[in-house]
């Protein structure tokens, strides 16, 4: 995959450590919030076709995925993928009593997708100094012939997860780019690198 | 200009400080709170006024102040965080607002000071759309799934009656065929008799003359012998008994379809009596069995009298056709087993075999009068439509399941009737 990538290696690095940090800090966030600690992998930054974004996202069963779009200097989606194990223990921490309805359920979810987005991408935004806004989540419910008509080659992919210590809970979270984004982050990137 | 304009906005715009006190409701949310608040809101917690969510709503806050990030919910999660009045209360189907709701943190530049600010939108009438879409939806889907099972039940009945109307015309018809053919057999089989008497008596008449030929003289004789040779007198001799036999055979034969035909267009159960079928089972096996002597034969039977209101010839008649059947669908050695089973309603009668099968596509067609797969002469294709005939005549039920290359199941269904039980009360 490393073969398509659209960033020389330099920004590919100055990237990682800008994303190292937003991650950092939305965890940070969830953890005040939901009183826990959370861990963060390193973030990944990989180019993808529709076909690989598909089984990146999807690939693992068990699953709930949402979807938010984000405007602004830079534009794209955030898709995030919830476990579905380890769900009830992180609705008690966010003072949710059993038994879970549907609808409860859906909340969480939302809800923890639009906190972690949002934080990771408010981070970047300001590390980068450019100005985002997220759009509200929904969930999302894709089919593979979907995304075999995408329009897109490749796409920018930023992928981090989470996980929270005490559950078995886990969160991914990626960030997909369009074109004219990435030329403006990588132009943003150059800026900071001189 | 501004805050006429967020004080008349159709949307709920409403600002709190971080302990969650009220700092600004619009028209939006003024007009619709609790009485009591109506002139104290202000520097009120939000929790206390709105108290129906206030655990949601502090939640949500907290999360708003806590990550300086925009919050959302959603009518299909959490309809009525506000408890306010539909926007139809006349007409309107909804009683309740339906809400979508927006936090979003805001901070005052001049002190420093964060705040949030509440957006709520009615979409009572999206989500009542959407609700009834959705009812909609659902009735659809559950009519259209009843359609489908009424169709496959109509084309169950369909292909029923199509069977029972082809069973009966042709029961019709080979009644009067039937009928037709036997009287020209009847004369033809009595003049074949007297046929073969007279060619008896004419070659008796030729011999006596060949035997005293030498009585004559030379001319004579010379003349007798060459008319004889003219004639072919030996052939005619040899070949006239073998012509009258083979006539025989085969008149005998179209007595058997006529019998058959007769048999299959059967129109009444009168003769009905109490037919035992353990008996008529064991019976039947042995005719079959002397005849196809390498299978070997089985009879099962759970109870040791099943008896049955019913035609005893017209039963016997319908499983030796089947049993038959099973017989000669198996090429060298095998096994026909007739099992007997008894229900409270029903008595089930399961003849198995394990001959070459049915090929799929013949299978629609094996209770098909004339229907068969044996070369010419060897089968006239009557025998299963007639065993459909008899089982249907007595109320019963008769299925094929077939396996090419494994065997063969045919299973009879037939009904206990009434008159059955008040019969075998006597005995």
């Amino acid at each position: 995959m490393s073969v398509v990538i659209p960033l020389d290696e330099e920004q590919r690095d100055a990237l990682q450590e800008l994303l190292n940090i937003a991650m950092g800090q939305a965890a940070n966030s969830l953890a005040q919030l939901i009183e826990t600690k959370i861990d963060i992998s390193i973030p990944k930054i990989t180019s993808v076709t529709p076909a690989q974004l598909y089984s990146l996202l999807f690939g693992s069963q068990d699953t709930f995925h949402t979807r938010q779009s984000f405007l602004g200097d830079i534009q794209g989606e955030v898709i995030s993928v919830l476990s579905r194990s380890g769900l009830s223990e992180i609705a008690k921490l966010m003072d949710y009593s059993d038994p879970l309805s549907k609808e409860d359920v859906e909340e969480i979810i939302l809800e923890l997708s639009n906190i972690l987005a949002g934080a990771c991408l408010a981070g970047l935004s300001s590390q980068l100094e450019l100005t985002t806004n997220l759009n509200m989540p929904t969930l999302f419910t894709p089919n593979k012939e979907n995304f075999d008509e995408l329009k897109w080659q490749h796409s920018l992919v930023m992928e981090v997860q989470f996980t929270v210590a005490v559950s078995s809970f886990s969160m991914r979270v990626v960030f997909c780019l369009d074109d004219d984004s990435l030329t403006r982050m990588k132009d943003t990137l150059d800026e900071l690198l001189d | 200009m501004f805050e006429q304009l967020v004080e008349k906005l159709p949307v709920g715009i409403g600002i709190v400080d971080e302990n969650f006190l009220v700092i600004y409701l619009n028209d939006f949310f003024r007009d619709r709170l609790p009485r009591e608040y109506r002139n104290s809101y202000k520097d009120t917690p939000v929790t206390d006024i709105f108290s129906h969510q206030a655990k949601f709503l502090e939640r949500r806050l907290k999360s708003v102040f806590v990550l300086q990030h925009p919050s959302f919910s959603y009518w299909e999660q959490r309809p009525h965080i506000f408890p306010f009045k539909s926007s139809r209360p006349i007409t309107g189907e909804e009683t309740q607002m339906y809400q979508n709701m927006e936090i979003l943190p805001v901070k005052d530049k001049s002190t420093g000071r964060k705040y949030a600010c509440i957006f709520l939108q009615d979409v009572t009438a999206q989500a009542s759309y959407f609700r009834t879409q959705q009812k909609l939806s659902a009735a659809l889907k559950e009519e259209h799934e009843a359609q489908r099972k009424l169709i496959h039940k109509l084309d169950t009945a369909q292909s029923q009656l199509i069977q029972a109307e082809k069973m009966a015309s042709t029961g019709q018809l080979a009644a009067g065929i039937a009928h037709e053919i036997n009287n020209p057999i009847g004369f033809i089989n009595s003049n074949l008799d007297t046929l073969s008497q007279y060619a008896n008596n004419l070659i008796s008449i030729c011999d006596g003359v060949e035997n005293h030929v030498t009585d004559f003289n030379d001319e004579v004789k010379e003349q007798i012998k060459n008319l004889f040779e003219a004639q072919h007198y030996d052939l005619i001799k040899d070949d006239i008994e073998e012509l009258l036999e083979e006539s025989k055979a085969g008149l005998n034969r179209v007595k058997d379809i006529v019998d058959n035909l007769k048999q299959f267009s059967l129109d009444s159960t009168k003769g009905s009596q109490i037919v035992e079928l353990n008996d008529v089972a064991s019976q039947t096996i042995k005719l079959v069995s002397t005849q196809y002597a390498s299978h070997h034969y089985k009879v099962e039977s759970a109870d040791e009298k099943i008896e049955i209101m019913a035609n005893p010839g017209m039963i016997k008649q319908a499983l030796m056709n089947i049993l038959l059947n099973a017989a000669q669908a198996i090429p060298d050695k095998g096994y026909v087993k007739l099992s007997l089973l008894k229900n409270s309603e029903n008595i089930t009668i399961k003849v198995l075999d394990s001959g070459e099968g049915i090929e799929h596509k013949n299978m629609k067609r094996v209770f098909e009068p004339f229907f068969t797969t044996r070369p010419e002469g060897q089968g006239q294709g009557l025998g299963l439509s007639t065993a459909y005939t008899i089982i249907k005549k007595h109320k019963g039920k008769i299925s094929i399941n077939s396996k090419v290359g494994k065997g063969t199941v045919v299973t009879i269904e037939l009904p206990i009737t009434s008159k059955d039980n008040s019969a075998t009360a006597p005995q």
